[in-house]
């Protein structure tokens, strides 16, 4: 058994128990996730908020006692690396680099990076779930397809839907690092709506002009309303357990497509996608290309509340949330915030109780998974994307990011500018720091993947370099408090190839 | 006085370390009332006759000196934001009167002149004589202060050498275990930049200066290539002089006029670091500089201010967006680029460590790409001055600048020769931001920097090549640079390159580019290889690549061309087609602005060589001088130009012409249209700027690789050997040839220099300067081109003479030394230079050829004087094959000797 369907497994289980224990379990999770308040984990966030502050404070670099010796965190943080490189000169992208670091138990982000088969292009994307891990792990895993299947012309769209009824199907595309399967049920439910997605596309194609933007609109909207569909009960009545409490939990996501020297990225929610960028004299600059959708992000609050009665206007965002509860302003799955009253009352009150319905539900859909579609034409001064959660952009900034991944390729380390820590500090003092940083500065980076360079530099980074006590403490804190200090951390590092785009046709 | 008010505050939230004296000053503005800074919020007037763009202590100055000069009330002074309000409020203050050049010397003598009689008259600038101390860390260093000693008595300054022991003595707290030694200038101190821009406006409003704060300028308009207005964004403002005194953003404004003028200027971080007070820090602490660890320091009322000028400098502003105010200007501060300053500092200064730091200052400061500042009128646009390009120490220039531009506005003239500082000796490429951005990482460290005869730049190379650039780098050539052009300076044959294939993309690693070094003040690493060089010139073939020279061609319908350039030439350019001449072109005063040769090419069609640097100067003179009917144009880069030079070169150059080559048919200081090899039109110059028989052939560049490797197969036999320019240097030294801007300037007439035989008095035409000259022929020189052969130098183990040692006659200075170089047929070192004759109360006597001769020389080299052995006349050097033309030809000789001229046969 791999561990993604165990998870659905575990959650289907869960389910299972007695609405009392329903209870217990969803504060589990709530408890878990910073992303999401439920009704009843409230309480426990004003107190967690609280010790958080305490923590935040005593969280300057001390000379703290070792936990794990060095080797022990090379392995944790080391764990999940993966690197894939490419044939050279046959694609703009040359290798990524890619690494997770759970903080949840289970990991609730997933990743996933494919080559198309059928077209040209690779596609990278990065998802955090909350409320459990399920709803982003079936996204990582079918996202991909649908998205393939909207950028195939009409007549390859025709041929592939073909080849599905002979004994030897086409493939839409080559996972790389795919390690979890569906099970078998939810398999052919999942598949069976992938064939009326093709069908509905066969419909459609010859009707409208292929447009890229789009295409990315509608893979995320479909897969989103397959969701749903999936979810609700069917014309007998019976309701899957399975694909409902799939359908609890939501992810947000951040996927690219690039092909050639044209790249697109789709972000739903609070993912990010920075190009790492080198100019003429070898400085970084860090260039932003999604704009986070969360309560920082006027633009979205602006457009949620329009999209509501006046008189919602104080409920619909509340504590810098979604409904006083999801932190992301978009998002896939989570249809506790997009579907009717009657579903809600019809099925989410009836199986999950009362609580599972967000306070001041009067208007809905409150929430969509359409995505902000961002086109760069990529340059041979383009050296390299970073899809990361949001686990790594709390900690640091897109340009330290950057900087890092810039050392990383050049073998040399950078150290953020220093700030001085107080006033009136004499100089000797002054020179001593300086010093100090100097002999950071000279040493090598630790790690060949560029993905667990930014997650040692990012819990363990100071101004002098990396504090093993630090790093330490932080990847041995016990289950019930780590979440306080650090969330889960996904990073994709795709590196491109200058020569190919310095040559790339327009 | 609210204004003044309102002013103070401003700068007191940016430096709250100064607010002390700024409330005194701002109390004792308010007790002699009125005398306190009045500054206009109204807008422009509609019309004045000159406009200075920029508050800063440069532009305060200009007005301040056209006011004095008389024109205050037909001067506008616009600032973007106050006054006082650019660069000089956070600058160190520092004036060093030694700088590089003697015009840069006078400029600073004249700044310090004028804030010692504004102090006199009551007024604050803050000047401080504290004098500087300079240290020592090594013995090439140690030698420069010797060599600056020696030299001090040509430039009037006074300064003292000092051991370790009293180095301590004059400043206590400095560490001196490491160091050899020091340099004591008395006359060196401090100035308050702020203090001193508010003054000298305030005076300069007394006599009638609008100032008008808060001003944008928007667009320099001009008419018929002439400054007519200027717009800003309260109004527009007729005016007849443009001054661009913006500093920092002094090339942005020059962007704001159609032509652009260039102000080749880039930012690059700089910083000072200032300190809480010190208890008990002397007031009197001499600015201590300890160049061989970058840095400087100084007391600043109590504090210590101190910063550097590191190796490897920081550009600011990169992506060209220079910030609009003095705030967004100031950057966070970089401490581990500070570090290598901070950690020199404490090492100087052990007790600094225990200071308390106030603030680290990161305010970029804008450099120009030869680390000179930039004055003049532009070349673009007449009646535009520049004054910028300060680079750190405009408290020192502006004084001095600020006279000369308001003596050129006033007078159409200065008494500064400043033509080493002018902006018209920039091309295009200088003014390119990327070239720019590259060069001024390396351009401050020069403050400090030791630097050797004949320093090379490493940033912005390779970027103008010649056609045979290639070749030159596969025979093992090393590179200087010379405005831009990449220019051999030796070849090293070793490094040599025997494939045939090169790699143009400059990855490949088979041939290194190297750039030309000398480091060191005695015997240089390259003598062997230009000896070889030399030797080939004087014995066989040697050919060398001219191609950077300027060449202009100038040409009329009818004979206006002719006219004209008698008018502007001192020589007679009326002669047979198809001759040469050697022409200078003077000013009013009888001074070289250029100095060329001359092949009239066709009745109505001449073709001027003239120096490399002067490719932009000689232009604006023509321009000015030129009438309409006269067309110009510069082709330097349209010919490359080889010269073959040596005794085989007319055998060698006749294997590949079907031309004639013999005296009869193509004589010396002659020109011919040459088939050479496959190719034709080679315009072919019978002459070398070195002396040797040879030819300087300008080719079409299309035919330059095939024209020159067809020499270079033939040449074989002969021995033919690459010359770089330190060697056609050393045979034009030995020679006695004088070269502009290294021999002549702005400042020298052919009478001194030996070359009255060029000017034809009675050419029947009037020329530019003939007066002047004609007035001199009667009253006699009062300084002379001399030739010294040192006696008694030994070449392997003393310094060497690299130019501006002085030169003593009978025990007494007398005069300093121009160029110098090593005569390989003398065997002896030869120094070019100019004498004078002083009377016991200093002042200049007429020099006669008997003075000359009737003297005993010596020439000071770092402290060490040698005796010499003085000519007036280019000497004849013995050689195996005599050639009777060459021997009749002396470049520097009497002037009754006309009779050896010698012009083309028909």
């Amino acid at each position: 058994m791999v561990v993604g369907s165990a998870r659905i497994m575990n959650i289907t289980r869960n389910f299972k128990l007695k609405r009392q224990q329903l209870q217990q379990c969803s504060r589990t999770l709530g408890f878990g996730s910073r992303k999401l308040l439920t009704v009843d984990g409230d309480a426990a966030d004003g107190a967690r908020l609280c010790r958080c502050r305490r923590f935040h404070t005593s969280r300057e670099p001390r000379a703290s006692f070792a936990k794990l010796s060095p080797q022990e965190v090379d392995s944790i943080l080391r764990a999940n690396e993966y690197n894939h490189e490419f044939s050279s000169g046959t694609t703009s992208v040359k290798s990524y680099d890619s690494n997770q670091l759970a903080s949840n138990n289970p990991i609730e982000d997933t990743r996933s990076e494919a080559s198309c088969l059928l077209t040209t292009g690779l596609l990278v994307g990065v998802f955090d779930g909350h409320g459990g891990g399920a709803c982003a792990q079936v996204i990582a895993k079918r996202l991909f397809h649908y998205i393939t299947a909207c950028l195939l012309p009409p007549d390859s769209l025709k041929q592939y839907s073909a080849s599905l009824q002979t004994p030897s199907p086409l493939d839409l595309i080559k996972s790389y690092n795919d390690k979890v399967q569906f099970v078998d049920d939810v398999r052919d439910i999942y598949r069976n709506s992938f064939l009326q997605f093709l069908r509905d596309l066969n419909d459609l194609n010859d009707k409208k002009n292929f447009e890229m933007h789009r295409a990315l609109e509608d893979a995320f909207l479909r897969l989103d309303n397959d969701l749903s569909r999936e979810a609700l009960p069917k014309d007998d009545g019976k309701v899957n357990m399975k694909t409902l409490s799939v359908a609890m939990t939501g992810s947000v996501g951040c996927v690219a497509h690039i092909d050639g020297a044209h790249m697109h990225v789709a972000n739903v929610g609070d993912c990010n996608a920075v190009l790492g960028v080198r100019t003429d004299t070898n400085s970084w600059i860090a260039k932003k290309l999604t704009l986070e959708h969360n309560t920082f992000n006027q633009a979205e609050v602006d457009r949620i509340v329009k999209e509501h009665p006046h008189n919602e206007s104080n409920t619909v965002i509340k504590m810098e949330r979604l409904l006083g509860q999801l932190a992301p302003l978009r998002a896939l799955g989570d249809f506790r915030y997009k579907w009717s009253k009657e579903i809600m009352s019809s099925i989410v009150t009836k199986y999950f109780g009362d609580q599972m319905v967000p306070p001041n539900y009067y208007t809905p859909p409150y929430l969509t998974g359409k995505p902000d579609v961002i086109y760069h034409r990529l340059t041979p001064r383009d050296k390299f994307l970073v899809l990361a959660t949001d686990g790594l952009w709390d900690i640091i900034s897109p340009l330290q990011v950057v900087r890092l991944v810039g050392e990383h390729m050049s073998g040399k380390v950078t150290l953020s500018p220093l700030k001085l820590p107080r006033k009136n500090m004499k100089l000797w003092e002054i020179n001593e720091m300086l010093l100090q940083r100097k002999e950071g500065l000279k040493t090598k980076p630790k790690d060949t993947n560029a993905a667990t360079h930014l997650i040692r530099n990012a819990l363990g980074g100071t101004e002098y370099g990396i504090d093993h006590g630090k790093l330490s403490q932080l990847l041995s804190l016990p289950d019930d408090v780590v979440r306080v200090f650090r969330d889960d951390i996904t990073i994709t590092v795709i590196y491109f190839d200058s020569e190919f785009l310095r040559h790339c046709p327009v | 006085m609210l204004s003044r008010c309102g002013h103070w505050n401003a700068i007191k939230r940016k430096c709250t370390a100064r607010s002390i004296s700024h409330s005194r000053n701002v109390l004792s503005s308010s007790n002699d009332g009125g005398n306190g800074l009045q500054i206009e919020h109204t807008t422009p007037p509609s019309s004045a006759r000159v406009v200075v763009c920029g508050g800063g202590v440069m532009g305060a100055s200009v007005a301040y000196h056209l006011a004095k000069l008389g024109w205050g009330n037909e001067t506008v002074l616009v600032e973007q934001s106050r006054v006082g309000g650019g660069t000089t409020w956070h600058s160190s203050g520092l004036i060093g009167v030694f700088k590089p050049s003697l015009s840069q010397v006078k400029l600073t003598q004249s700044s310090i002149e004028m804030y010692r009689d504004l102090e006199s008259k009551g007024l604050n600038t803050g000047w401080k004589q504290s004098g500087s101390l300079n240290l020592a860390r090594t013995r090439d260093r140690m030698t420069i202060f010797r060599r600056m000693k020696s030299q001090s008595v040509s430039w009037d300054i006074d300064c003292e050498l000092l051991s370790p022991e009293q180095c301590k003595q004059y400043c206590p707290m400095i560490n001196v275990d490491d160091i050899y030694g020091g340099l004591w200038i008395p006359g060196d101190g401090v100035a308050d930049p702020y203090e001193t821009c508010l003054s000298i406006i305030s005076e300069a409003q007394k006599y009638g200066v609008k100032v008008i704060e808060n001003c944008k300028v928007k667009k320099v308009n001009e008419t018929n290539g002439s400054v007519s207005s200027v717009e800003t964004d309260l109004g527009k403002i007729d005016c007849e002089y443009f001054i661009n005194c913006a500093g920092f953003w002094a090339r942005g404004v020059g962007q704001l006029s159609e032509p652009f003028v260039k102000v080749p200027l880039h930012a690059v971080e700089h910083y000072y670091l200032h300190t809480k007070p010190i208890p008990g820090l002397d007031p009197s602490t001499p600015v201590i500089r300890d160049q061989d660890g970058y840095i400087y320091i100084r007391e600043n009322n109590g504090r210590f201010l101190a910063g550097g000028f590191e190796p490897v400098a920081k550009p600011a502003f990169e992506d060209g967006k220079i910030p609009a105010s003095s705030r967004e200007r100031n950057l966070p501060e970089d401490w581990d680029h500070f570090h290598i300053l901070l950690e020199q500092l404490l090492h100087r200064v052990p007790t600094l460590g225990g200071a308390v730091l106030d603030r680290l200052c990161n305010g970029p400061e804008a450099f120009s790409p030869d680390c000179k500042w930039i004055v003049g009128e532009a070349p673009e646009i007449r009646k535009y001055l520049v004054a910028a390009g300060m680079k750190t120490v405009g408290v020192s220039a502006a004084g001095g600048v600020g006279l000369a531009t308001a003596e050129i506005i006033v007078n159409g003239e200065t008494s500064f020769d400043m033509y080493e500082l002018e902006v018209s000796r920039f091309l295009g490429l200088h003014n390119n931001r990327k070239f720019l951005r590259d060069r001024v990482k390396e351009v401050p460290g020069m403050h400090y920097g030791l630097i050797y005869p004949f320093h090379e730049f490493h940033t912005g190379r390779n970027l103008r090549m010649s056609p045979v650039y290639p070749k030159l780098r596969e025979a093992g050539a090393v590179f200087g640079q010379v405005m831009g052009y990449e220019r051999p300076t030796w070849f090293e044959p070793k490094y040599a390159e025997s494939g045939e294939s090169y790699d143009w993309s400059g990855k490949g690693n088979s041939i290194p580019y190297r750039i030309g070094y000398t480091n060191t003040f005695g015997k240089p690493p390259w003598f062997d290889f230009v000896a070889e060089e030399y030797a080939a010139c004087r014995e066989t073939v040697g050919i060398s690549d001219y191609s950077s020279f300027t060449k202009i061609d100038l040409w009329s319908k009818g004979d206006e061309v002719v006219k004209a350039l008698q008018f502007v030439c001192s020589n007679d350019v009326d002669v047979p087609v198809g001759s040469i001449i050697h022409t200078g072109m003077q000013n009013k005063y009888g001074g070289y602005e250029n100095d060329c040769s001359l092949a009239r090419i066709s009745e109505n069609h001449y073709m001027m060589i003239a120096p490399t640097i002067q490719q932009t100067r000689c232009k604006v003179w023509l321009q000015k001088h030129l009438p309409s009917t006269v067309a110009m144009s510069d082709v330097t880069s349209m010919f490359t130009s080889l010269c073959i030079m040596g005794p085989f070169t007319r055998t060698l150059l006749s294997e590949h012409t079907d031309t004639d080559l013999s005296p009869k048919n193509f004589p010396f200081f002659t020109f011919k249209m040459l088939d050479i090899g496959l190719a034709n039109g080679i315009r072919t110059f019978n002459l070398t700027h070195t002396g040797e028989l040879g030819y300087v052939l300008y080719i079409p560049n299309e035919f330059a690789l095939h024209v020159y490797s067809r020499l270079l197969e033939t040449g074989e036999k002969y021995g033919m050997k690459h010359a770089g320019y330190y060697a056609t240097r050393a045979l034009r030294v030995e020679k006695f040839y004088a070269f502009w801007g290294q021999d002549l300037d702005t400042r020298t007439t052919p009478l001194e220099c030996g070359r009255v035989w060029r000017v034809k008095f009675d050419k029947g035409v009037d020329f530019i300067g003939r007066d002047a000259l004609l007035k001199q022929r009667d009253e006699g020189v009062k300084r002379m081109y001399v030739q010294l052969l040192l006696e008694d130098h030994d070449l392997e183990t003393d310094l060497w003479p690299w130019g501006g040692e002085p030169i003593y006659r009978n025990g007494k200075y007398v005069g300093m030394c121009t160029t110098t170089g090593y005569g390989f047929t003398f065997k002896k070192q030869v120094c070019l230079g100019f004498v004078e004759n002083y009377n016991q109360s200093g002042d200049k006597q007429r020099v006669t050829n008997e003075y000359i001769i009737s003297g005993d020389y010596e020439v000071d080299i770092a402290g060490i004087r040698y005796n010499a052995k003085v000519n007036l006349h280019s000497p004849n050097l013995p050689t195996k094959f005599p050639d009777v033309e060459r021997e009749a030809y002396q470049a520097t000789r009497d002037k009754n000797e006309e009779s050896l001229v010698v012009t083309a046969i028909r």
